[in-house]
């Protein structure tokens, strides 16, 4: 890890153990409240990649994802994404393009013992993306020999396997719709490349370097929320 | 506490907005040789002039003392043609080396330049005064080791 990595990383613990300090001390106040074991079922979207897709951005993940609640404090997730990107080196012509699929699975843990809609998210995922990749410059010469002629290596396949660590809030906007801002420090665990380049970006995990971070603003739909309020009331009355 | 937090996110943000180039600095690729005779390096006192074929590129020129070389190979020929040319006050002697090779193309990023990596097939030459050539690394990349090791004949031939 170089300085600045670490300097970022060193953030990263920062912003987690002050979070963590500001939890510890609304405790006191806190009642202890029972969740149902199935608390939710929820779909989301994440709206910084379509973001990014619509600014033109050097690349965007565009992703949703599914999760189940329990407990409301453990929440299984999945989240299946495109990433895409297309870029152009300023000064040397090279090009790089990918629009390639990817995946990850992890859990949220909700920091948050009070069952009043607001969540404090701490979440670890694995992720897995296997992609093809295009590079290529029109205009490529040989300094020495003087020929030129375009490079093209088309549909170049690689693999990689991440994992994320971050913090996220989330909270109750209307009826069963939520919105959550997380942040992730991730780490590439393997990437299989071909000899002739490596991938300029992977999809899911962002620009190629052994870490990095990322981060999402998600519109939640926390659809089995209301199916389980119900059952909840039919128990009640009976 | 919320200065710290103010103090953090805007590091955050800061960091996040720089993007670095992670370029290799060294980024030469060339086919090193060294000079020996009888197993013994040596230098070559008089002017040598390398160049692509009889009427290609000068890939080195006018060089006194040479001990070593570091020749640049073509991109895209499966075979380059090298001529060694040796000017003497009085003399000018010639040998022809050809090198055999594949190329790769070597892509790190949008941002840094594309080189091609080769890796020599085989080596054979005319024989003036080169004896022989014998390949010692047959990957030409940005390591600085000597690939070719080319043995002069004996000053009595």
């Amino acid at each position: 890890m170089n300085l600045p990595q670490t300097c970022r990383f060193t953030c990263f613990l920062l912003l987690i153990s002050l979070t963590c300090t500001s939890l510890q001390a609304q405790e006191p106040q806190q009642k202890k409240e029972k969740a149902p074991l199935l608390s939710g079922v929820a779909v989301s979207a994440d709206l910084v990649g379509f973001a990014m897709k619509a600014v033109g951005a050097k690349f965007a993940n565009m992703e949703v994802a599914a999760r189940i609640g329990f407990r409301d404090k453990y929440f299984p997730i999945a989240e299946l994404g495109i990433g895409d990107c297309h870029r152009e080196g300023g000064e040397t012509g090279n090009t790089f393009s990918t629009t390639s699929p990817y995946m990850r699975f992890g859990m949220d843990y909700n920091f948050n013992r009070k069952h009043n809609g607001n969540r404090l998210f701490g979440m670890v995922r694995y992720g897995f993306s296997s992609f093809k990749y295009d590079i290529g410059n029109d205009s490529f010469s040989d300094p020495v020999y003087g020929t030129t002629g375009p490079l093209k290596l088309n549909g170049e396949k690689a693999t990689g396997q991440w994992l994320e660590f971050g913090v996220g809030v989330e909270t109750k906007l209307w009826s069963f719709i939520r919105l959550g801002w997380s942040m992730r420090y991730k780490f590439r665990l393997a990437l299989k490349t071909p000899d002739e380049g490596k991938p300029y970006f992977i999809p899911g995990f962002g620009k190629n370097d052994s870490n990095g971070w990322g981060g999402t603003v998600n519109v939640i739909f926390d659809v089995g929320q209301s199916i389980i309020k119900k059952k909840q009331k039919k128990e009640d009355n009976k | 506490m919320r200065r710290k937090l103010l103090l953090i996110a805007s590091s955050i943000l800061l960091l996040a907005a720089c993007e670095s180039y992670d370029c290799t600095l060294y980024n030469h690729v060339g086919c090193y040789g060294a000079f020996d005779r009888e197993g013994v390096a040596v230098q070559i006192s008089d002017t040598l002039t390398i160049t692509a074929g009889k009427n290609g590129p000068t890939l080195l020129n006018r060089s006194v003392g040479t001990a070593s070389l570091n020749l640049p190979l073509s991109y895209w020929q499966d075979e380059d043609t090298l001529v060694f040319t040796i000017k003497g006050e009085d003399y000018l002697i010639q040998d022809t080396v050809w090198i055999t090779k594949t190329n790769q193309v070597h892509y790190e990023s949008p941002d840094c330049p594309t080189t091609l990596f080769h890796e020599i097939q085989n080596v054979r030459s005319t024989h003036t005064f080169i004896k022989s050539i014998t390949v010692i690394r047959s990957s030409v990349n940005y390591e600085l080791t000597t690939n070719l090791q080319i043995h002069l004949l004996s000053a009595s031939n």
